[in-house]
């Protein structure tokens, strides 16, 4: 692994209204976070409400709203930032994306589309490094529960998402033919702190003991703690390392989704909360018929949560991040453990009741 | 060479071997020269090494069981072969040798209650066999299409080996020039050195029992001209005929329990890969495997001279047709899985052969078509610059966005898939609920019948089985031997 | 050498109506060698696919004596209906394995 790169003089970071980028823009800014830095931070979010809040936040920060749906958006987002304008370095963390959209054709406005629109406004300005954070679904799900996804795979992309995610890494190589230095983070299922609504459901369902298991729930699946995903990101933007390259971001191991449960409702029980210990058990048969539904939903141009999550619930998605340790030196050091119990405590600090 | 195919009315022995392969040929040697009066029989005929070319079709006219079209039927259905010939499926097959894995040893011993066996008398076993049969990896160049093999997985990190193979090379031999160690060349002499007997071209076709115990074999000759039956008395008998014929001729002669119920097989996909040179080798197979997916997926490469070329395409004749012309630049490789699906075999009174099923799991289907997905994905990273899976509408692949369109468009019902590697149609073990029979192949319920060849490994091993096979063989058949010496 | 077919099964016919529409350019000899090359295959096919061969072939021979061959060709090789869709597939596997095995120089329509 070579030397990291210094932190550049402007960030820019899409998505930053979202659970992973607000997990970001604390970091940077952050005066005793490991990785604070110290140059402007120029942020796009979809939300005018997250603008407010974030504006707050420092004046290092530069806050841009808008849909990078559309290429002006991405053209604004990027002016005064070309590398003939003297703004010194600057790195492109896109983070932002849409995972359980109103309708299908979001998913690749935003997923794909959008990433382009990046891709070619980063190109045009000249940026030193941009990450691409992708996901596991343009690789679907594995086959066998003992199956672990490798450094490269095949694209099987699972549904409306993963299609669109996969299209956007197809747009990334593309930049980086294009001679853009643009690397990906894959990461799977994340968790922590400035989780979204979906997140708090999931720690409901285990405290009251309704969480559906399926088939004996020994799948497994890998996660990832936002702080270790965050880690990862800012090693692949300051690792230097040739373009077009992609790594799983993850958790050091996967768990198997009974362990994921249990684990869960220790730290619930350990926050002090009282989880009653009987599981929903249901057939794996549950599964396939949930993602069946999803299916059907999906090619009617119809989306819905509570199928897809609960069709993907008796896969295995399983991911190995050898090659993340090797070229970034990502090292994953907060445990499923730790990591849930800083996520209850997170949602206790926002009175969210679980 | 003490082997005929001559016609007798009578013979009389005191043990009989039906089925001279991997695990027959080991029986016949190793009781022959405990001092066992050993008659072996055989279906097939004796075909030298050497007198036909290796994986060709002459070679499946004479030497495979129907001509090498065999099939167990189901969703999909899945062509098998079986070798038919002294040596059985050794003389046929791609001569790579895969020790048992420890972890497979170690699930058969615990969940089928298998005594007496561990994974250090089996290794050490093992040993013995690797030296009888030279064992050994290639002492010089390497055909290019194995090399393509390690050079894509190396290309992914993708963890992979040279499988050694039974063979023996010339001075400063090359790939090609291997001459392989299969029974005919090994343990069958063996066993005519220590006075075993050998019928060819007598197919059994009824054990005569008497309460639990066998008294006779009836038999017919396959060589032309003669339509006389043949009888042969004996004191025990050895089934040996392999994963298919072993529980047919069982079942034949009134044995049922656990018996043909749970055939397992390495289900595998292919593809075709165009390279920009030649890598066709019409006679040989690559050496090289890769196990980063292993045991749930393996890779390696199948014969690929140009009539299997051209069947690798029929699929999409339309569409591939038109690159057979091309087959130097051509090379076929698989995807092998574990299967978690198990298949029947069934004998049909008055019927020749048995028939045969096989049904593949949901996740089976599923771990064929990721296993193709990644095997297409390791062609383009050796330089492939085109390639051809074989299932009905697939896409051409040239690039990974086509990769993406293979995986949306793959059926494991659609698919061609095959199997080399048949067993456990007669499972071995104390574990009477789930084995056929005890744990050194005695059928339950018999007093002199026993089982000595792949039907008894109690599932498939994940790797090329035939050490497996003969170092159970050989474990065997040494007890029966150590017993009545002592 | 195998002598040339005198198509004088239900399958012979079957296999050389349809290996004459694949394979267009493939002389009449190579072809009815091929042919009976397929038929000494199937004689010697374990005893139940080998009956279900037979049968289908006489099936699809009877309907090709009502319907024309070639309308018969294009039903079977186009429709997915299982076992039926596998009768053609296994005269073309058995047929393009021995015609390219045999003369490797084939071209694609068959021409040598």
């Amino acid at each position: 692994m070579s030397q990291q790169l210094a932190p550049p003089d402007v960030t820019v970071i899409t998505g930053a209204g979202g659970w992973l980028g607000t997990g970001l823009v604390a970091a940077f800014l952050s005066g005793d976070h490991e990785y604070q830095r110290a140059g402007r931070l120029r942020l796009l979010v979809r939300d005018p409400g997250d603008a407010v809040a974030l504006r707050a936040a420092s004046d290092r920060v530069e806050v841009f709203v808008g849909d990078i749906g559309r290429a002006d958006t991405a053209r604004d987002l990027f002016r005064g930032l070309h590398h003939t304008d003297a703004v010194g370095s600057v790195d492109v963390i896109h983070t932002a994306g849409i995972i359980h959209p109103n309708k299908m054709a979001d998913f690749d406005a935003v997923n794909h589309q959008g990433t382009e629109h990046i891709l070619r406004a980063a190109e045009n300005a000249g940026v030193r490094r941009m990450v691409h954070v992708s996901s596991n679904s343009p690789f679907g799900t594995n086959a066998d529960v003992a199956d672990t996804f490798g450094h490269d795979e095949p694209f099987h992309p699972y549904f409306g998402y993963g299609r669109s995610k996969m299209d956007a890494e197809l747009r990334v190589q593309d930049a980086v033919d294009r001679g853009l230095n643009v690397v990906m983070v894959r990461p799977p299922w994340f968790y922590g702190p400035h989780q979204p609504a979906r997140q708090t459901t999931f720690f409901t369902l285990v405290r009251t003991g309704r969480f559906p298991v399926l088939g004996g729930g020994h799948q497994r699946r890998s996660m990832v703690f936002i702080d270790n995903l965050i880690e990862g990101i800012v090693r692949a933007e300051l690792t230097p390392t040739a373009p077009g390259l992609a790594w799983w971001i993850a958790d050091e191991r996967a768990y198997t989704v009974s362990e994921i449960v249990e684990t869960v409702g220790r730290a619930l029980t350990a926050e002090g909360y009282d989880v009653k210990p009987n599981r929903l058990k249901l057939p794996n048969v549950v599964g396939d018929i949930a993602e069946r539904i999803d299916g059907v939903f999906q090619r009617v141009d119809k989306y819905n949560q509570q199928f897809h999550v609960l069709g993907e619930m008796n896969k295995t998605i399983a991911v190995d991040i050898r090659a993340a340790q090797r070229d970034l030196g990502y090292s994953p050091d907060v445990s499923l453990y730790d990591g849930m119990r800083r996520s209850i405590q997170w949602c206790r600090e926002q009175d969210i009741e679980l | 060479m003490t082997a005929t195919n001559e016609w007798a009315a009578n013979h009389e022995c005191e043990v009989l071997v039906i089925g001279s392969g991997a695990g027959g040929a080991t029986t016949a040697a190793i009781l022959a020269e405990a001092g066992h009066d050993v008659l072996i029989i055989e279906e097939g005929p004796w075909v030298d090494q050497g007198e036909v070319v290796p994986f060709s079709l002459e070679q499946m006219d004479r030497q495979y069981r129907s001509g090498g079209v065999t099939v167990a039927l189901g969703v999909p259905s899945i062509a098998y072969t079986e070798g038919r010939c002294a040596g059985g499926g050794t003389e046929v097959n791609s001569g790579l040798y895969r020790r048992p894995p420890e972890q497979a040893i170690a699930r058969w011993q615990s969940e089928y209650a298998i005594d007496d066996f561990d994974a250090d008398g089996l290794l050490s076993i093992c040993e013995e066999v690797e030296a009888e049969l030279t064992v050994q990896t290639v002492p010089g160049e390497h055909t290019r299409a194995s090399e393509i093999l390690r050079d894509g997985a190396a290309a992914l990190g993708w963890q992979h080996d040279e499988s050694p193979r039974w063979m023996s090379y010339p001075e400063g031999g090359r790939a090609v020039d291997g001459k392989r160690q299969s029974m005919t060349r090994t343990y069958l002499p063996r066993a005519f050195a220590a006075g075993a007997r050998m019928l060819t071209e007598h197919r059994l076709d009824r054990i005569v029992m008497s309460g639990g115990s066998a008294t006779s074999a009836e038999l017919s000759t396959t060589a032309t001209g003669i339509d006389q039956p043949t009888t042969i008395t004996f004191k025990s008998v050895f089934v040996c005929g392999g994963a298919i014929q072993t529980p047919a001729i069982l079942q034949r002669a009134g044995f049922r329990h656990r018996v043909g119920r749970t055939l397992a097989v390495h289900p595998t996909v292919k593809l075709a890969a165009r390279f920009d040179e030649t890598v066709n080798t019409p006679d040989d197979v690559p050496v090289f495997q890769v196990k980063e997916f292993a045991p749930g997926i393996s890779f390696g490469g199948s014969a690929s001279h140009p009539g299997l070329v051209a069947l690798s395409l029929i699929d999409n004749w339309r569409d591939f047709g038109a690159t057979v012309t091309a087959w130097p630049e051509l090379a076929i490789y698989y995807a092998a899985i574990t299967s978690q699906g198990r298949g029947w075999v069934q004998a049909i009174p008055g019927v020749r052969d048995p028939i045969v099923t096989y049904r593949l799991t949901k996740r089976d289907r599923a771990l064929l078509g990721q296993g193709l997905a990644r095997l297409a994905l390791l062609m383009l990273e050796a330089g492939a610059g085109e390639v051809y899976p074989s299932f009905k509408q697939a896409p051409l692949v040239r690039n990974r966005a086509d990769l993406a369109k293979m995986t949306a468009a793959f059926a494991a019902t659609q698919a061609s898939v095959m199997t080399v590697h048949l067993c456990s149609t007669a499972p071995m073990g104390e574990n009477y609920k789930r084995t056929a029979t005890d744990s050194f192949g005695k059928v339950h319920g018999a007093t002199n019948v026993w089982v000595n060849d792949a039907a008894l490994l109690p599932d498939a091993p994940g790797v090329n089985p035939q050490a497996s096979v003969m170092a159970i063989a050989i474990r065997n058949a040494r007890r029966f031997a150590d017993e009545r010496a002592g | 050498m195998r002598a040339p077919s005198t198509l004088s099964t239900p399958m012979a016919r079957f296999a050389d109506a349809l290996l004459a529409v694949d394979l267009p350019a493939l002389p009449v000899d190579p072809r009815r060698q091929t042919v009976s090359f397929i038929d000494e295959r199937v004689q010697t096919m374990p005893s139940v696919p080998r009956f279900g061969v037979k049968a289908i072939g006489i099936g699809v021979d009877i309907l090709s004596k009502l319907a024309g061959v070639d309308r018969v060709i294009s039903l079977v090789t186009k429709l997915p209906i299982p076992l039926l869709a596998e009768y053609p597939r296994l005269i073309r596997s058995l047929a393009f394995a021995y015609i390219w095995e045999t003369w490797p120089a084939t071209q694609t329509d068959g021409a040598q």
